[in-house]
């Protein structure tokens, strides 16, 4: 095990304790806001992936993930499906917003390596997938397009100021 | 044949990605189905222990508070247990001891909540008792203000349970005032308020009535208080009201929880 992958690991481990130790409390405050929306700083996992892991590592990495969330926020399958898709939406955006130039293989999509303006592309849709595929899962049928659409928006909107956060503050190499 | 080898190798990823998709949809159906998931939940060891240790830490900010609110609930209890026995004492024959008049169908275990959630459409909290201390599924949790949920899945040492704030919960629920009776959900209004339904169109009601648990199903007592009336309406020509109940316990803070063991051959009389 070379030593990116440690940090890879490393950093998904305290992502996930971030996630349902701080994250998934922030929603326990009963202000009207966090009824309708979550915080979802963990998709950053798999979104940080080098660009030159196989989709089907991301796919599987995400399946993972998603399982170890719900095992924590007792959604059983819920989150697992959305990040399995946003993982695999991952390798189709990637290769949607790839640069004239390729890609530096053995980066990973970072500031440091595509620039803000990439990165915040690519974040606000992979999220836009996340959310969206979550709130379907959770409410289980299209009926309350409405209230999935509602959700999607503000817990689209406050996960992104978390993760650009995460971005800006760490502003991780790989 | 090798056409179909081709296909496969060219899409694994697309066929991989569906697989699991279709795994992760199989789990959240069969736990919809039934709350009987072969998954671990919260109420698992490694998720228990790690919100047991985040809770202990955040604790220590709220001693002060908890320990006001017990001592509150002690005084009110010793009120109680007095007034009971001096009526009981009233009731009985002089020449029996009252230890024996007295029934104990329920016992109550004290249990602290580690992890809990509001704004999802199904929420649960995780308590740090398990089968150990003799939880077991489909028991009542009561907090110091009012009603906080049912045991669903038991594990050793934690457990899970199905908050009030669940589109599964459902809680027989009367006024106090006349002793109508309906049923009690959530339909994710917002984690404050509930819904009262089934109070047929002859009740009188009025705006702040005391809404307590009917203690038809055994899983809570008769009489806790759960909140008060904010409105009420029907709905076209119905003959039943809704009421939306404001939750006089504050689902988000609850901290310190008791769950109630009811256990029936003790209601026969000896």
């Amino acid at each position: 095990m070379n030593t990116t992958s440690l940090k890879h690991i490393i950093r998904a481990i305290l992502i996930l304790l971030l996630q349902v130790l701080v994250l998934k409390r922030i929603g326990l405050s009963t202000s009207w806001l966090w009824q309708y929306g979550d915080i979802f700083l963990y998709p950053v996992i798999v979104l940080l992936l080098p660009f030159r892991i196989s989709r089907h590592y991301a796919i599987l990495i995400g399946f993972v993930i998603g399982l170890i969330i719900d095992m924590f926020y007792d959604t059983i399958g819920v989150h697992a499906f959305a990040l399995t898709a946003t993982a695999y939406a991952r390798g189709l955006l990637l290769a949607y917003l790839e640069p004239r130039g390729g890609y530096q293989l053995s980066m990973s999509p970072t500031i440091f390596s595509m620039g803000l303006n990439w990165v915040m592309t690519f974040t606000v849709f992979s999220l836009l997938i996340h959310t969206f595929l979550y709130f379907t899962a959770e409410i289980f049928t299209f009926v309350y397009i409405g209230q999935i659409l509602l959700k999607t928006l503000i817990t689209l909107i406050l996960s992104m100021l978390v993760v650009m956060g995460y971005h800006l503050l760490f502003n991780p190499k790989s | 044949m090798n056409n179909l080898l081709q296909f496969v190798i060219r899409y694994s990823a697309f066929l991989l990605f569906l697989l699991l998709e279709v795994v992760a949809l199989l789990l959240v159906v069969r736990y919809n189905e039934n709350q009987k998931s072969i998954f671990a939940h919260s109420s698992s060891k490694l998720s228990g222990n790690l919100y047991k240790m985040a809770d202990d830490a955040i604790q220590y900010n709220r001693l002060q508070q908890t320990a006001d609110s017990l001592a509150g609930q002690n005084a009110q209890l010793k009120e109680k247990i007095f007034n009971l026995e001096r009526s009981l004492q009233r009731l009985v024959p002089a020449d029996k001891p009252l230890d024996s008049c007295l029934l104990e169908p329920y016992k109550i275990i004290e249990a602290q909540v580690i992890s809990n959630s509001i704004n999802q459409r199904n929420n649960h909290f995780t308590i740090d008792r398990g089968w150990k201390d003799g939880i077991k599924t489909g028991m009542g949790v009561i907090s110091p203000h009012g009603i906080a949920g049912i045991v669903d899945q038991v594990g050793e040492q934690y457990s899970t349970a199905i908050s009030v704030l669940n589109t599964a919960a459902r809680i027989s629920a009367a006024i106090k005032r006349n002793e109508y009776f309906g049923s009690l959900i959530w339909k994710e209004i917002d984690p404050a308020h509930m819904l009262l339904e089934d109070i047929p169109r002859q009740a009188d009601i009025k705006v702040g009535d005391t809404i307590v648990t009917s203690g038809f199903s055994f899983i809570f007592p008769k009489g806790i208080f759960i909140g008060t009336v904010d409105r009420f309406w029907t709905v076209g020509g119905s003959n039943y009201y809704t009421l939306e109940v404001r939750l006089h316990e504050d689902i988000a803070r609850l901290d310190r929880v008791y769950i109630v063991e009811f256990t029936d051959d003790e209601l026969t009389p000896e």
